[in-house]
């Protein structure tokens, strides 16, 4: 019983190994010192009404260091609203907006980081950076998703990090580490589920065109389209900061 | 002029800038359920095209140029065309230069001069520390704000920043029209006119100087030296105030010559003053106080503190405080056109809630701490399609007519606004 209860012990630490190591390669191959793309954003309600919108996002650094700049390009009537995301490795990021219309910035607490994003499908916590260091996870076997076959992984925050969601399903592609697919539940029920597709190679690294995020209690979907992406472009540090919100605008 | 031709002349001399602009064209029609005694309309229009463009030779160097074109139908808007730099006409102008700034960055460094913005604290609806951004007060509850000329230097270290803004003229908040419902007048005795004198804009700069700190705990303090853009009164031929009716009242009585002559005036005021944001599990926590002396021995000394709490959940985001005044020295002429103190010993609450990607609902309410005064607004936003949004908005005002608040309880209306953005 003893060997068999050490035995089994063995098993879940070494599936638990394998899972973090899986994620940790995931994340070591997307790992780029800065990232542009423009998003088309399509929102789609329940009842089939679709709202569009762009922006431009900007990243320098990776994985739990990195700053993240996203800023609305259209409609016009919110052009130039914008979204800083500073990413720490040891707790939840800092997020700032800015309404160019009034010319303030109003930093977005930790409570209110479930919050939608702008009418989107993606609350604010979604647009942060995943670091491996802030979840524990479990290897949970292997599912195919869209024809590739993933790892299934559940991952769970550590007491560091401050989430909205209890836990959240992965599904990385074996083939090329590739993150298939999110669901995140707030304790047995789903509330938000992410599909990446159209994945392409760029500059070695790659990276899902088309995310479909899903608002499971709304019944509405924002898919995002990357466009024109690029990484390793040089970009300067203080383009992140709270006060080049008012040099761009 | 000279800094604007400046500033046009550098951005001639730039080539090679990327350019991006935006703008809108918004229509809006208010209508009034009830008649002013010094104003019978009830329905009144207006049109305002803004186009802003941004020029950008290189990442360290950006020109910002806007300007606003309107029209009207009830004269708060000027009929004669002309392009406005300084903003002190009493009425809005047709053509208005609504930014021209040219703006450095390097390093931790960034300068801008011309035409602008400049915006301080945190605290939302009454921003006691936010002494350079004067407004369009002709519709005292739904107002805008107006740019100044300044020059302003930042220097940003990590978390912190040091804002350093000098100002070589006053652009003073632009007040109500006395011919017109925002202005509440008592009913003047028979043979007894009131005129109000041009303003009488002091000549000097204004300086000020904020340091602020980001973080889990955001905080700042900030110094102001100049002029309070909002007017005090003071009588020319004899003792009176325009938009105090007490005042009134003693002239009323001591008047012989028929006529009370008021003129407006900006008293100095030193502000010093500080702001904190900090989140709780529940609420964000934000608050802000300010000090004001003045030299000027005709205006008040007084403190402005505002408490506020702020929470976004799901769809809805609330936003509730308590503004408060204190005043520690009564001046000779202490009548004054002031929303500021008018909106403090009050409390104030916004709750609005995104019914979806493109419509919104708000409410907006101030009441006064004695009860004598309240203002309510509800919204209701739609956007449609890429370009298009119509706003609905009906304030009901509350209250006794010697209350800041109340003393506008004709006013109460709707506001139909449709908005064209580009």
């Amino acid at each position: 019983m003893n060997s068999g209860a050490g035995g089994l012990v063995l098993f879940l630490i070494l599936f638990q190994q394998d899972a973090r190591q899986v994620v940790e390669e995931a994340q070591r191959r997307t790992t780029a010192q800065s990232q542009r793309y423009e998003g088309t954003l399509e929102v789609i309600d329940a009842r089939n009404k679709i709202t569009r919108k762009r922006w431009q996002y900007d990243r320098i650094g990776s994985h739990g260091s990195s700053k993240a700049v996203l800023r609305f390009t259209a409609p016009a009537e919110v052009k130039g609203v914008a979204l800083l995301v500073i990413n720490h490795p040891d707790q939840s990021s800092d997020q700032w907006m800015w309404t160019p219309a009034i010319n303030r910035e109003r930093r977005i607490a930790l409570q209110d980081r479930s919050t939608r994003f702008f009418g989107t499908d993606f609350s604010f916590e979604d647009l942060e950076e995943r670091d491996t260091n802030q979840f524990d996870y479990r290897l949970l076997g292997e599912e195919a998703v869209d024809g590739a076959v993933c790892w299934k992984i559940e991952s769970e925050p550590r007491q560091t990090k401050v989430s909205q969601y209890t836990h959240s399903l992965l599904w990385i592609r074996k083939d090329n580490y590739v993150l298939s697919r999110i669901e995140n539940y707030k304790k047995d029920q789903l509330v938000r589920s992410a599909s990446y597709s159209d994945i392409r190679n760029v500059q070695g690294i790659w990276t899902a065109h088309n995310i479909e995020m899903r608002d499971v209690k709304r019944n509405s979907r924002t898919v995002l389209k990357i466009e024109r992406l690029q990484y390793n472009l040089p970009m300067k540090g203080d383009a992140f900061t709270v006060q080049a919100f008012r040099r761009d605008s | 002029m000279r800094v604007l031709l400046a500033i046009v002349l550098m951005a001639a001399s730039c080539a090679a800038q990327t350019y991006s602009h935006r703008g809108f064209l918004e229509n809006r029609a208010s209508f009034y359920p009830q008649t002013a005694a010094n104003d019978r309309a009830r329905l009144t229009g207006e049109s305002l095209f803004r186009y802003e463009a941004f020029l950008q030779p290189s990442s360290a160097f950006q020109v910002a140029a806007s300007i606003d074109l309107r029209l009207d139908t009830h004269h708060q808007v000027e009929r004669a065309l002309k392009l406005s730099w300084q903003d002190r006409e009493t009425q809005r102008p047709t053509a208005a230069v609504r930014r021209l700034s040219a703006m450095y960055h390097n390093g931790p460094i960034t300068l801008e001069i011309g035409k602008q913005f400049v915006r301080w604290g945190k605290t939302d609806i009454v921003t006691p520390t936010d002494r350079f951004a004067p407004r369009d007060f002709l519709t005292v509850v739904d107002n805008d704000f107006l740019p100044i000329t300044a020059a302003r230097i930042t220097f940003e270290k990590g978390p912190n920043t040091v804002d350093l803004v000098w100002s070589p003229r006053l652009t003073p908040s632009r007040i109500p029209l006395p011919n017109q419902r925002w202005v509440v007048l008592p009913e003047l005795p028979a043979g007894i006119q009131l005129n109000i004198a041009s303003p009488s804009f002091p000549g000097g700069p204004q300086s000020g100087v904020q340091w602020n700190h980001t973080g889990t705990v955001e905080y700042g303090i900030s110094l102001y030296q100049g002029f309070n853009h909002m007017p005090s009164f003071e009588a020319v031929t004899t003792i009176g105030a325009v938009y105090d009716r007490a005042v009134i009242d003693r002239a009323y009585s001591s008047t012989a010559s028929g006529q009370i002559d008021v003129r407006p005036f900006y008293p100095k005021m030193l502000m010093f003053g500080g702001n904190v944001a900090f989140p709780l599990p529940s609420f964000t926590v934000k608050a802000e106080a300010a000090g004001f002396t003045s030299s000027d021995n005709r205006a008040d000394e007084f403190g402005l503190y505002v408490l506020q709490l702020e929470r976004q959940s799901g769809e809805w985001f609330f936003v509730g405080g308590y503004a408060g005044e204190v005043v520690t020295r009564e001046g000779t002429q202490s009548a004054d056109f002031a929303p500021d103190r008018g909106l403090s010993r009050t409390f104030l609450g916004r709750a609005g809630y995104t019914i979806d990607a493109n419509r919104s609902i708000a409410l907006e309410a101030a009441a006064r701490q004695n009860g004598k005064g309240t203002w309510t607004k509800v919204e209701y936003s739609q956007a449609m399609g890429q370009h298009w949004r119509v706003t609905l908005n009906l304030t009901l005002i509350r209250g006794d007519i010697a209350d800041f608040l109340g003393q506008y309880r004709r006013n109460s209306h709707a506001l139909l606004l449709l908005r064209y953005s580009y």
